[in-house]
């Protein structure tokens, strides 16, 4: 069994309330702490309530793609909170094997899309609907771009819908493939201090949500099995499907911690509650040990059946 | 009135070739863009086989990262058992009986700042594996520079594999290792001494082979059999260069450290600049990165310290009751501790976020001055990055340049550079007329647009030219190998971003390097902030050019001259300063300027330190390329960064090597020529 070693000694003994330990009460659960906050907060959360339940909990700082080949070896036991529209490679083939073993939806409910500062309504009158972007796109324009207006997308590791669906939709917009997620968050917060055009491929629940404001650009309908790029054109356009956010755990999980699973089933989150909660660690700077103990002594009615 | 030399024909030709290729390829279409259905992919097959090494022996891997990880294990143990006053004071004491107290007090703010700051868990973290990997890695370096420096047929092996192991960026190596050793802190670890041995090799056999032969003869006339004169004449005469490999081996195994962080595992200080940058937290991230800096050069100077001293201090009696005398006050610091809480954990509320205020400030600049950043960006921009890219014939536009390019302009641009290269063959500098027509084509048709059968036939001309038919021959293997697998375009924008980069790092960092040899004050200034530069994780190096300047090439080229212009100055200072100090004195006394000094003594004498500089400055370039993808550059990098997402070990590796195919290339290109250059000085040849 390999070692994970925590600066802090993590382990969580909080079983005072059962009189007696679930199975596997000595064997800690080993959880995923991913880059981001939203995940951080779902964690623990997590983390906490198995604590009252009576087991012992590790935190393991753990990379977004790499942490699957290690849920897979059983180094790491359990993630609440999996985005499926950035897994890479490894996770569909350990979910096809059974070595990853999915639990449920957590009960995010992602939107993605093309967002951007309210300032921009101003200088293209029609925003939010993606029809407005036809006649403005000079608004939009930089030097790299003009006269085509810029977009934002995601890494190009992420995937191309969006140059897909500018293409599908003849949408006269440059796609400029946005790096990394600070990368975008840095341009993004740059062009909102000098109220430059902005238009962004992003997603929510994210905490740039809790420290600005930012339009969402609505597309003619919504459906779930929309694809990007794909049998839309100008005038019939439904944008983007909604990723779902999973809970997975590793093969072992319920044989050794047979009575934690029916948590891990019933554990869930909305973006509201997650959303409040980000705001707090990143904006308040309250520490996220507080923030979760806090929500957990305010809301037992909540979770009080998901512990039984 | 010049003669045209047959090789300067053959440039010719390539030239009318190119523009020929460029403007009516006509049937020729496949050598202007390599047809997509001539693509044989490799990445399929590299999969498999790499499946098949991870069934067959993934258990051996398994085994030695379980191993691997104990020494961490117990490291990061003790660090965060002993109180930080404790840790504090121990470093303190060794800086101090290194080098003395202003290394002590050196000591003293780097941890006061680790802990007032707030990340002490995560910096001793850190601390653990850099403190197991360096020595390892020095080990490793050191024991394969002697072998290389006794053995020829050795340093034919070795020498690719250390331009593999430094050009085949991080990133791509990170999966393979992840896959062969699990997850966990191993994956750091290993990385980190693949990635930092290659220095310690490369000084090794540099200094070893620079001990004068008067200096072996006299240690041979005394009677010394091999070991001593290995270990008393050779070992003490390379030390001050092995030591510029020791030292550089610390930097980048604190560097790698940082970049193995991604994969997780630890609670290190690599990861809260990892995530405080993925949420784009500028004042943060670059406190946190300031951590492994501090590190780096505390490091640094108490090795660098404790090395140079004389040996006989070192184990005298009284360097030993000074260590019981250490071990004495660390216990009472300890049992102090004790009673003090705020000695054993640094109090809450004296941590100090000046964070905040950063990140404020740094909105508030870019508010300022966004029209003078603005101006900045779109010059370098249409003026230097888009006709080196994209040629003068698409980046010469009414929205650029303020005009079009019309075929009278265009005229006169051939015009002109034919009057100017006339000029110089009628003053019998042909050389220089090829070389003014050659850089006005290029300019003109671009690098990436350039067809690449043409970029190919000039590579191979050039190595041919300075390094003979053997480098021709693998010239036009390696970019043939990259134009095969359907790599090309990618490559041609990894060529074209990287050498602007290099270019610019080379000027400007060979001119500070010089400067620095000659000024005291200079050095004392430069050297901590080309430390800074190298130890910062380059994530961070990234965050304000991408606040100031966006996503984009431009932010991409700024990273690539931050980061690789360490090794230009640093080579050219140590060069100058490092000359045999009888040549300078009777070129002084024959009564040269201080400018004829430097131009003909000095910086010729001091070539293969400046070359291997060079050669540095292209291998950490190419290492960069792979960082500046996460700012939305295309080419290699971004490759190399698909795979790691997706997992696909192929993809990464095929990008990697392509990496590496192009950074040997130019290895090898700038060698041979410092070679010539100094056979026809009639210097003694200094060649790594």
């Amino acid at each position: 069994m390999k070692k994970l070693i925590l600066s802090a000694a993590m382990v969580a003994f909080m079983g005072t309330a059962h009189a007696a330990d679930p199975k596997g009460a000595d064997t800690p659960i080993k959880i995923a702490v991913n880059e981001w906050t939203g995940q951080n907060l779902s964690a623990r959360i997590a983390g906490s309530l198995l604590g009252k339940m009576g087991y012992k909990v590790e935190y393991v700082t753990a990379g977004a793609v790499p942490q699957f080949a290690a849920i897979a070896e059983g180094s790491l036991n359990f993630n609440p909170e999996i985005w499926t529209n950035n897994v890479g490679d490894i996770y569909p083939k350990a979910v096809e094997s059974g070595k990853i073993i999915v639990s449920g939806d957590l009960g995010l409910e992602p939107r993605e899309g093309w967002f951007y500062p309210p300032y921009m309504e101003e200088k293209c009158p029609g925003l939010p609907a993606y029809s407005a972007l036809y006649d403005c796109a000079q608004a939009f324009a930089a030097a790299d771009t003009f006269p085509k207006g810029r977009l934002i997308t995601y890494p190009a590791d992420w995937g191309t819908r969006s140059s897909e669906q500018v293409a599908a939709i003849g949408l006269p917009f440059q796609p400029v493939a946005g790096g990394s997620e600070g990368a975008m968050i840095a341009e993004m917060k740059s062009a909102i201090a000098a109220k430059q055009p902005m238009l962004m491929m992003l997603w929510q629940p994210h905490w740039i949500h809790a420290d600005v404001k930012l339009n969402l650009v609505k597309w003619d309908s919504e459906s779930a099995d929309c694809l990007a790029g794909k049998n839309q054109s100008k005038g019939s356009a439904c944008g983007f499907a909604q990723a779902s956010v999973k809970k997975i755990i590793n093969a072992d999980f319920a044989k050794t911690w047979p009575d934690a699973v029916k948590f891990v089933n019933s554990y869930s989150l909305s973006n509201d509650v997650q959303n409040a909660l980000i705001k707090k660690v990143d904006q308040d700077k309250v520490k996220i040990e507080d923030v979760v103990a806090q929500w957990v002594a305010d809301n037992e009615s909540v979770w009080s059946g998901w512990v039984k | 009135m010049a003669r045209i030399s047959s090789s300067q024909y053959l440039w010719l030709g390539l030239l009318v070739l190119a523009l020929i290729l460029h403007f009516s390829p006509g049937p020729l279409g496949a050598f202007v863009t390599y047809p997509t259905e001539w693509v044989v992919s490799v990445t399929d097959q590299m999969n498999v086989a790499m499946r098949w090494f991870v069934d067959a022996f993934g258990p051996v891997f398994k085994a030695i990262g379980w191993l691997l990880e104990w020494p961490v294990f117990a490291a990061q143990k003790i660090l965060a058992f002993l109180p930080w006053s404790v840790t504090c004071f121990i470093f303190m004491a060794l800086s101090y009986l290194a080098s003395g107290w202003r290394l002590a007090l050196f000591a003293l703010a780097a941890m006061l700042y680790m802990a007032g700051i707030g990340y002490w868990a995560e910096s001793m973290n850190s601390l653990a594996i850099v403190l197991i990997s360096v020595p390892m890695a020095i080990a490793v370096g050191f024991g394969l520079g002697v072998f290389g420096f006794y053995s020829k047929r050795a340093r034919r092996i070795i020498m690719p594999l250390l331009d593999l192991l430094q050009t085949i960026p991080a990133f791509a190596y990170l999966l393979p290792i992840l896959i062969l050793f699990g997850f966990g802190t191993t994956v750091g670890l290993v990385a980190s001494v693949l990635f930092a041995f290659p220095p310690t090799v490369r000084n090794t056999i540099l200094g070893l082979r620079a001990v004068s032969a008067e200096i072996i003869e006299a240690g041979e006339i005394s009677g010394a059999n091999a070991r001593q004169l290995f270990w008393k004449v050779r070992f003490p005469a390379a030390k001050s260069q092995i030591l510029l490999g020791v030292n550089q081996t610390t930097m980048a195994a604190l560097s790698m450290v940082i970049i193995a962080s991604i994969i997780g595992g630890t609670n290190d200080i690599g990861w809260e600049v990892l995530s405080t940058m993925r949420k784009a937290q500028f004042g943060e991230s670059l406190l946190a990165g300031f951590v492994i800096a501090l590190m780096a050069m505390l490091l640094d100077r108490i090795t660098h310290a404790f090395a140079t001293r004389d040996r006989a201090i070192s184990s005298d009696e009284k360097a030993l009751k000074s260590w019981h005398l250490v071990l004495a006050i660390a216990g009472a610091v300890w049992l102090l501790s004790l009673v003090v809480p705020a000695l054993a954990e640094w109090p809450e509320n004296l941590v100090f976020d000046p964070a905040p205020a950063m990140n404020t400030g740094l909105e508030n600049f870019i508010l300022n001055w966004r029209l003078v950043l603005e101006a900045i960006k779109n010059s370098a921009f249409f003026f230097v990055m888009l006709p080196v890219k994209i040629g003068l014939i698409q980046a010469v536009s009414p929205f650029t340049w303020g005009f079009a390019l019309t075929p009278v302009l265009s005229f006169a641009y051939a015009a002109a550079l034919v009057v100017i290269a006339g000029f110089a063959l009628v003053r019998a500098r042909a050389a220089m007329g090829v070389t003014v027509l050659l850089i006005g084509a290029t300019l003109y048709i671009g690098l990436t647009t350039m067809p690449w059968a043409v970029v190919l036939a000039a590579f191979v001309l050039l190595s041919y030219q300075t390094a003979g038919a053997r480098l021709a021959i693998g010239t036009a293997l390696g970019l043939g190998f990259l134009v095969i697998i359907g790599l090309w375009p990618q490559s041609a924008l990894s060529i074209y971003l990287c050498g602007v980069g290099v270019f610019i790092c080379f000027v400007l960092g060979s001119g500070i390097g010089i400067w620095a040899a000659h000024s005291q004050t200079v050095s004392t200034i430069v050297r901590p902030v080309i430390d800074t530069l190298q130890t910062m994780p380059l994530f961070v190096i990234l965050i304000p050019f991408v606040m100031i300047f966006k996503i984009g090439e431009f932010t991409a080229l700024l990273a690539i001259i931050a980061y690789a212009i360490v090794p230009a100055i640093r080579y050219t200072e140590h060069g100058l300063r490092n000359l045999p100090p009888d040549i300078i004195e009777s070129a002084t006394t024959l009564g040269a300027t201080p400018a004829q000094l430097l131009f003909k003594v000095k910086l010729p004498l001091a070539l293969p330190a400046i070359m291997l500089g060079l050669n540095q400055t292209i291998i950490y370039g190419i290492s960069m390329l792979v960082i500046t993808a996460l700012v939305g550059t295309n080419g290699l990098g971004q490759r190399i960064y698909i795979g790691l997402g997706d997992g696909d070990f192929g993809v990464g590796m095929t990008a990697g090597i392509g990496m590496a195919i192009i950074a040997m290339i130019a290895d090898r290109i700038t060698q041979s020529v410092s070679l010539r250059k100094q056979q026809a000085l009639g210097l003694k040849t200094e060649m790594l």
